[in-house]
């Protein structure tokens, strides 16, 4: 708001409203940023979207800290050892204190897991099994079976205080947050502002900037005016369109930065498919699985339908992950290829191809809609007939969920902030219906022993290169068998205003506690 | 009248039930809420964790059940996805929505009846062709693509005006109010403007269709023949008589401002109603939508109530029954 009145002036009143008004700043920093929506939440366990992870980050703390490039490392807790396969102890930081002034001990540990584990939110921590103070400064926490990742899920975990929550009541937590984090709650009018306020006392020093205001401003288009008038210094989501306007103007960049969102194509691997009207269903033939991922052009759907704004996905998780293997790329392994998946569709004894109905959605994803419409016509070139079937998201992770009696192929994106390949290959390739907590979302009824086997090893031994051995080797598998096609992951664009100091984190949640701002 | 009263009342009751029932039928096909608000890898156990903790375990009947009974207590419900009660959620963004939709109805009504007086008592002239032209114009461009434009020259270009947001408020009986601060006015000029354009080109040429009408009376000639100024004769006596179209269609356009003025909210990231009714849309959160159209509906009678009070006034020989 300043910002905009500051522009005004400039045009009417010239050069001399510019010392005008820089004289008349005080040194306080502040920083605007421009958000796609506003957040819903102050309290981590009531629900999760991006704008409220964003305030969850400033106003709490996490036991394990996670930084731009998802590397972990130690947050509230200063650090922590196995005391057994199942027992871990973490050991708290000292002289760490709430934002009232309150010291941070480890009841308040106890207090946000048993609080979490009632909640909405529960699948943060469905791999722990109790948390325990033995003193004011140490936890003990167990898993339900040797779990080399608790520390990457500990990372989203936000600690809360026992005592302002018994006070405050939990409804009442969302408009009087209040944690250990860098920031302050100031002032939350819906749907106009947030302002955040430094909190000086902060245990790794005080934050650069003393004020952070958060606008949310769904339309793009405004977005963009709103950088370009100087009322935002940064904006998220920067629409595509807008790119090379905002590179052209004078004052302004723009940053991207791959986010971990991998969009991927789910294969049915059962006898019979829904939507495919045959007797058997031809997407168990490793051939046909094949020939549909060589006849997929990720090079040009990027180019296209993305315009260069996204990266072709060489596996299942990024590079950064435990569980990545070195070296391996789907698209190398299975390269665009339209005779040889024709031949591939022909040896098969599928020459005249087949029908089946591809469900996505048509307002969650950057261009999903746009991106079915191209898989429609690549796929028709080895004579599979795709029919479309797009619907809204408040639909789609119903009609898609598992047993996924209506979908035959699913495209959708997963993304995994803990860094951790075993917590998506558990949910999404280990058998249905074996184990509590294994294979929900295993829509294609993908079903491999040796790969069920792969991970059981993994969530059995509490030594992280160990479980990533065995992840690796899981990777290999998927790559081999093909249950899901990787396609790409999509960038996250930001505009900025020169002179902020700002480099994006990989999980898209804006941190202001790293950005500067120049005097 | 006092029976014209109850009898709009008991009308009125039976729309808002007509309502919350359609609502409730037509959310159910709108996917399930559950899946707006848990992580999408949670476990059958955590799902019905949830499905208990948002109330959704029950049957439909049940659900509606508890609802009403709740509802006649004067309990809404709350969000599935904000945890608060609907209703506050919906009156948090009442003041804001109003503010915009009264000040773009002010523009249109100063606006559009002089235009549209001058427009149908001199319907040779060039300037009133190039009013009725121009309002074609207002009627048949888009909203937001006349917002997009004013952003572009008076924010982005020019500096003048700021590009959206709700600016400084003050605080008046716990209502955030921007039209009392200097800055609050420069972030309504905008969207109010972007606002009124469609309905001012419908007042506009209702007020000229009902103005050409008048004028052709003898009432309205005998009545210069007596003396009266042409000033006197077109607002005494022809204006008024053309009002009644005029005063329909403003409370109805009043209405479906303040219901559904989404899309220039969104466009002026505007805090009001219409981009809570969206945002609950998407996220499939039953208790805020229908709260929220039941509202709308109550608007709807009651802003029809005051016309036809309205009409009495404008017409002496009206009554209501």
């Amino acid at each position: 708001m300043t910002n905009s009145r500051k522009s005004a002036w400039r045009v009417l009143l010239g050069t001399a409203a510019i010392a005008l008004t820089t004289t008349s700043v005080a040194y306080a920093k502040e920083l605007t940023v421009g958000l796609t929506s506003d957040a819903v939440h102050f309290d981590p366990q009531a629900g999760e979207e991006l704008s409220s992870n964003i305030m969850f980050y400033h106003v709490y703390d996490p036991l394990v800290r996670r930084d731009a490039d998802l590397n972990f490392g130690p947050g509230l807790a200063e650090s922590w050892e196995l005391a057994d396969d199942t027992t871990w102890v973490f050991h708290l930081r000292p002289g760490v204190k709430f934002h009232d002034g309150s010291d941070f001990k480890a009841s308040d540990v106890v207090f946000t897991i048993n609080r979490l584990k009632a909640s909405l939110m529960a699948n943060l921590g469905a791999n722990i099994t109790t948390a325990t103070a033995i003193d004011d400064l140490t936890i003990e926490i167990k898993t339900p079976f040797p779990y080399a990742a608790l520390p990457n899920d500990l990372a989203a975990i936000l600690i809360l205080s026992e005592a302002h929550v018994t006070a405050v009541g939990d409804t009442e937590l969302d408009s009087n947050p209040m944690g250990t984090g860098p920031y302050k709650m100031g002032e939350w009018i819906k749907e106009d502002h947030i302002t955040l306020v430094a909190n000086p006392d902060y245990y790794m020093g005080a934050p650069k900037i003393d004020e952070v205001t958060f606008r949310p401003i769904t339309n793009p288009a405004t977005r963009t005016a709103a950088l370009l008038t100087g009322e935002l210094d940064i904006v998220q989501d920067l629409a595509v369109r807008d790119v090379d306007r905002v590179k052209a103007e004078e004052g302004f960049e723009v940053v991207t930065k791959p986010s971990l969102l991998n969009i991927v194509l789910a294969m049915d691997m059962r006898e019979q498919s829904p939507t495919i009207p045959l007797d058997t269903n031809p997407m168990t033939d490793h051939r046909v699985r094949e020939a549909i991922a060589r006849a997929i052009d990720v090079d040009t759907i990027s180019t296209v339908i993305m315009n260069g704004l996204s990266t072709p996905s060489e596996q299942y998780v990024p590079s950064t992950h435990v569980g990545y293997l070195p070296g391996a790329d789907f698209h190398a392994m299975y390269p665009f290829d339209v005779d040889a998946a024709e031949q591939l569709m022909a040896d098969a004894g599928y020459a005249d191809g087949f029908t089946m109905t591809l469900d996505t959605t048509n307002n969650r994803y950057v261009n999903d809609a746009q991106i079915a419409q191209a898989l429609a016509s690549m796929l028709a070139k080895i004579d599979i007939d795709l029919q479309l079937n797009l619907m809204p998201k408040s639909n789609f992770f119903g009609y898609i969920r598992v047993p996924s009696d209506q979908s035959s192929f699913i495209m959708s994106g997963w993304d995994v902030p803990s860094g951790d390949a075993g917590s998506m290959y558990s949910v999404l390739f280990y058998s249905r219906d074996v184990k509590e907590g294994y294979g929900q979302v295993n829509r294609g009824s993908y079903s491999n022993p040796a790969l069920d086997a792969l991970i059981d090893q993994a969530d059995s031994t509490a030594d992280i290169d160990e479980r990533a051995g065995y992840l690796r080797d899981a990777t290999q598998i998927l790559l081999d068998d093909i249950p899901m096609i990787p396609v790409h992951y999509e960038q996250d664009i930001y505009g900025a205003r020169d002179g902020v100091t700002f480099t994006p984190r990989a999980d898209k949640f804006l941190w202001v506690y790293d950005m500067d701002v120049a005097e | 009248m006092l029976g014209y009263t109850i009898k709009r009342l008991l009308q009125m009751t039976l729309v808002l039930w007509a309502v919350s029932v359609i609502v409730f039928l037509m959310m159910s096909f709108t996917g399930d809420p559950v899946f707006m608000v848990i992580p999408i890898d949670s476990t059958q156990a955590e799902i019905d964790q949830a499905r208990r903790i948002l109330g959704l375990d029950r049957s439909m009947l049940a659900q509606y059940w508890i609802f009403v009974s709740n509802m006649l207590q004067g309990d809404f419900g709350r969000s599935y996805v904000f945890g608060q009660p609907a209703m506050q959620l919906i009156l948090e963004r009442l003041p804001a929505t109003m503010e915009i939709v009264v000040l773009a109805m002010l523009i249109a009504a100063t606006v559009a009846i002089p235009l549209g007086v001058y427009a149908g008592a001199n319907p040779g002239r060039a300037s009133s062709r190039a009013i009725m032209s121009g309002s074609l114009l207002g009627i048949s461009l888009p909203g937001f693509w006349v917002g997009m434009m004013l952003i572009f020259f008076f924010a982005v270009r020019w500096h003048l005006l700021p590009s959206s947001g709700r600016g400084d408020t003050v605080e008046v009986w716990g209502l955030r109010l921007s039209f009392l601060t200097v800055d609050g006015w420069r972030h309504l000029i905008l969207p109010s403007v972007t606002l009124s354009l469609g309905t001012l080109a419908i007042l506009l040429r209702i007020t000229r269709a009902g103005m050409m009408e008048v004028t052709r009376q003898d009432y309205m000639k005998f009545a210069r023949a007596k003396g009266v100024s042409r000033r006197g004769v077109l607002y005494g006596h022809g204006l008024r008589n053309a009002l009644i179209p005029v005063v329909t269609i403003f409370g109805l356009q009043l209405g479906d401002l303040i219901a559904f003025a989404t899309i220039t909210e969104t466009i002026f990231a505007w805090p009001g109603l219409g981009k809570l009714l969206i945002d609950s849309i998407y996220r499939a959160d039953r208790p805020v939508i229908v709260v929220y159209l039941m509202l709308v509906a109550l608007i709807f009678v009651v802003i029809n109530f005051i016309v036809d009070i309205a009409y009495t006034l404008i017409d002496p020989r009206i009554t209501v029954k």
